[in-house]
């Protein structure tokens, strides 16, 4: 298998051997966005000894790629929550706590499928790879917004891509920023804010999306029917939702091919340009493409569980389903671009979390809502863009506060705590949101 | 006791506290732009009349009493203090109580921020910085308060909303305006990192009005009228302490971690005295006559807030307005003049800075003080008094914070932009002004009206 040269700093850095400097502008030009390179933060490198003693060599690679891609994360004890879910499913174990553990192994292997996207991103090129990882860098909530809505529980859907937009603006933005101004408080951190502005271009325009639907809902004087306005609703968000998936293909082109120059991250803390690095896959391509299938296929396995059993969950927790689908999914979906994105900022590297952070919600607002929408419209679902008063408003000032906070190119530790603070509001806005579900589902529908 | 004079002082009518070197010293003696701002609105004292008086305690008490009570030019105003006991003791019309009383605290309020100023020269910046902080606002917490107290929701409410409203739109649209007019040749910049931190506060504190009304609409008609008030009255309860965690984190992050971006900036331009002596800065009462004088004066503000809570009824009867504008409209201008007046003339001199910490400052205070801490005094009491301040009230706010914010974000001013701000204001105040609707009848779409319930029972007593 490779090896990997370390170096002092890696190895400082609990073992984690695929970042430097001057090999962070490599990886970009191979491909790998802001995405992966935050969670390669995660990884450990391989300790691949013991299985050198392994005399037959097919299954010393084998094992070695098994090592490679199963225990090649801090996340790995995580894993035996899929065996075990799995298991509880078949033995009738209460719903809440096949719930719980499909939330838990949910996380690795949501790392995992970014690791593997960005070692087929070697093969495939820069280009390609980078689209690759934009589209399965989401591939957690894509799959249980699909999921859920092919058991018509648009409810859960419109809540979990609307709480994972939310999460990404306030709560990981908050948290590296607060984590990375108390680290560096010294210092003055700074960052390019063009990219952060096509950022929160493209999502004020996906909230404009959102707002004409809810609007609408608010034209009846009486006059016109329940039944004309919802079919109003209907047919403007699935013409916007192509719109918007136009508009994403736009930002990818700008992204990947005419304009990287303002997605590269910035060449900082240049000491380590000496120590040149050799960025290698450590797996082939096809075993490759064979373990990102498998981990897909498990992925929806827990999310088809995780469907399954919210309602039960919530009674047994005593949370609404809003609260879950708001707050704990996308916890559970982004833990491991969250601890990236912390630990860059740590590092002064904010450019890094702002892509993650940024980039992810504008994946989500704008790719993977609307791909949600065209999909229910294939399956005969009726979803539609208004998602609720409530949850368009904190969209709307969450949009505002982070566009408004980043607007300057600089940080401290009172911005991110402000972002924090706010996540947390409106956290508790929806914890108190006590409505009973059937009215709930009465009044997105 | 002494103070240096220098032409300067002289030409600004015996203030002789601030010069530019002056003023870093002071700020390192954590004297915040309110302090400066106030202070321009202070006399050189004239001690050649005491100094004939023999006895040298009666001497001290004569200097303490005209330092305190005749140093200001408000001093005037000081007669309306006895009047109003008076009136109130003799049960004269009640409107009549009310406008004394509004008058009499304008000295007031202005007195007990050049008392915490003394008092900030004895106990250090960091302390001194923490005691203006808190006393900046002391009429309108004071006021807050005295309302809860006789359960008037919609006073405190309208009050505090008028507060943070004059802060951003006619103190900065004032002050901006008649900066830019005399400084109409000369471009005025300023540091707009200090500017940037109050906002993100503000649009937090926006968030915490906001969520309460748009869950009140979210739900009305799934859930019970009760329902909605518990969700909002928890959520509200909530909020206010995640408001206070904020306040405090931007008192360490003003006074501790980040002091470089609230220091005022040096003015090139002004800088001719710099070669001048400077001026020693000398507290001029003793720390116990400051923090006596500090008690005394808070207790006599107490007593008049008493009297505007207990009278504002009857004066908006009588004068033909509602309640709503004489709250969001009167009570805040009379408890800002001192301040205000003090950010126009730092405007003119071109020293921006100072004149936007003071309204910004103030601003976030009440926001992120203030209200969250009549929050929770009203929770200590039983009163339910939530975060939702209704939709008119609430889309003012948003609309003023956005745009101030938008005016700001620039670094530099002119008369155009204090002039828009101060529009807006006047558009403001004429919406309540018209806002005729009688305070016991509910809006159409408001639901959940605990104030105003409350205020109709207190009608029909």
């Amino acid at each position: 298998m490779a090896g990997i040269v370390t170096e002092p700093w890696s190895v400082a850095e609990n073992g984690n051997a695929s970042m430097t400097a001057k090999g962070s502008s490599r990886e970009l030009r191979l491909g790998r966005t802001a995405h992966s390179m935050s969670s390669s933060s995660l990884r450990k490198k391989s300790d691949l000894r013991v299985i050198q003693k392994v005399p037959y060599k097919g299954l010393k690679d084998f094992l070695s790629n098994l090592q490679e891609v199963i225990l090649g994360t801090k996340l790995a004890i995580l894993f035996p929550a899929i065996p075990a879910a799995i298991i509880c499913t078949y033995c009738g174990v209460s719903q809440p706590w096949i719930f719980g553990l499909s939330l838990l192994g949910l996380t690795p292997l949501a790392e995992r499928v970014s690791f593997l996207t960005e070692q087929l991103a070697f093969y495939t090129g820069p280009t390609l790879g980078g689209l690759l990882n934009a589209t399965c860098g989401n591939a957690t909530e894509l799959i249980i917004a699909i999921l859920a809505l092919t058991n018509n529980k648009v409810a859960v859907v419109k809540y979990s891509l609307l709480g994972s937009i939310l999460s990404n603006l306030l709560l990981v933005l908050g948290t590296s920023l607060f984590c990375g101004g108390i680290a560096n408080i010294r210092r003055e951190q700074r960052f390019d804010r063009k990219q952060a502005d096509v950022n929160f271009f493209l999502l004020l325009m996906g909230f404009l999306c959102h707002l004409l639907p809810l609007l609408v809902e608010y034209l009846a004087n009486g006059k016109t029917s329940a039944a004309v306005l919802s079919d109003m609703q209907l047919s403007i968000s699935r013409g916007f939702s192509i719109v918007m998936l136009i508009s994403y293909i736009a930002y990818l082109v700008f992204q990947l091919w005419t304009h990287r120059q303002l997605f590269d991250a910035q060449d900082q803390e240049d000491e380590y340009d000496d120590d040149v690095e050799q960025e290698t896959a450590v797996i082939s391509f096809w075993s490759g493409f064979v373990w990102l299938v498998g981990m897909t296929l498990v992925i929806a396995l827990l999310s088809e569980y995780v469907v399954a059993t919210i309602e039960e969950a919530s009674d047994k927790w005593n949370l609404s389903v809003s609260f879950i689908s708001i707050i704990l999914l996308p916890i559970v979906g982004n833990a491991a671009e969250h601890a990236g994105a912390v630990i860059f900022a740590f590092k002064n590297k904010l450019d890094i979390s702002l892509g993650v952070a940024l980039g992810s919600a504008t994946q989500i607002g704008l790719f993977v809502v609307p791909l949600t929408i065209v999909v229910a419209w294939i399956l005969g679902i009726n979803m539609d863009l208004n998602f609720g008063l409530l949850e368009t408003g904190c969209l709307a000032v969450s949009i505002i506060i982070t566009a408004f906070t980043l607007q300057d190119g600089s940080s401290h530790y009172m911005k991110g705590l402000v972002l924090l603070l706010c996540y947390f509001i409106i956290a508790i806005c929806f914890f108190v949101d006590k409505l009973p579900q059937s009215e709930e589902f009465s009044h997105l529908k | 006791m002494g103070s240096i004079v220098e032409p300067w002082a002289i030409a600004e009518n015996g203030n002789a506290n601030a010069t530019a070197k002056g003023l870093s010293r002071e700020l390192r003696h954590g004297r915040t732009a309110h302090n400066m701002s106030s202070s321009s609105l202070r006399k050189k004292s004239d001690l050649r009349l005491i100094q004939k008086v023999p006895c040298k305690t009666l001497k001290n008490i004569l200097s303490n009493l005209q330092e305190v009570i005749l140093g200001t030019k408000l001093t005037l105003l000081f007669l309306a203090i006895p009047l109003a006991i008076l009136a109130n003791s003799y049960h004269y019309a009640r409107p009549l109580i009310f406008g004394l009383s509004l008058i009499g605290l304008t000295p007031l309020a202005e007195r007990v921020s050049f008392l915490t100023e003394q008092l900030a020269f004895y106990t250090g910046p960091t302390v001194g910085g923490l005691l203006n902080a808190t006393c900046g606002n002391a009429t309108e917490l004071i006021i807050a308060i005295l309302a809860l107290a006789n359960n008037k929701v919609a006073v405190v409410k309208y009050s505090l909303l008028g507060s943070i409203l004059s802060n951003l739109l006619l103190v900065l649209g004032t002050s901006l305006f008649f900066g830019g007019i005399a400084n109409i040749r000369r471009q005025q910049r300023f540091d707009r990192k200090q500017a940037d931190v109050n906002f993100f506060l503000l649009l937090m504190g926006l968030l915490c009005h906001l969520l309460p009304l748009l869950l009140k609409y979210a739900a009305t008609g799934e859930a019970s009228t009760s329902m909605i008030n518990k969700m909002s009255l928890s959520l509200s309860r909530t909020s206010s302490i995640v408001m206070l965690v904020a306040y405090i984190a931007y008192l360490i992050f003003q006074l501790w971690t980040h002091r470089q971006f609230f220091e005022a900036q040096e003015d090139d331009d002004d800088d001719a005295y710099d070669d001048e002596v400077t001026v020693e800065e000398t507290p001029v009462i003793g720390f116990w006559s400051g923090f006596a004088w500090l008690v005394g004066m808070t207790i006599v503000i107490a007593l008049l807030s008493e009297y505007v809570v207990a009278t504002i009824e009857d004066a908006s009867d009588s004068w033909g307005l509602s309640v709503s504008f004489i709250s969001i409209i009167l009570l805040p201008i009379v408890g800002n003049a001192a301040e205000h007046a003090g950010a126009i003339i730092f405007a003119f001199k071109n020293k921006l800075d100072i004149s936007l910490g003071v309204a910004l400052g103030s601003a976030t205070q009440i926001s992120l003080f203030v209200v969250p801490l009549s929050v929770i005094v009203a929770w200590i009491l039983g009163i339910k008094m939530d975060l939702n301040f209704n939709i008119l009230e609430t889309s003012s706010l948003a609309l003023a914070i956005i745009i101030t914010a938008f005016t700001l974000q620039d670094g530099t001013s002119h008369y155009m932009k204090g002039l828009v701000l101060l529009l807006c204001y006047v558009i403001i105040a004429a919406c309540f002004f018209v806002d005729q609707i009688p305070q016991h009848q509910p809006n159409g779409i408001d639901v959940g009206l605990q104030p105003m319930n409350n205020l109709g029972e207190v009608f029909s007593a």
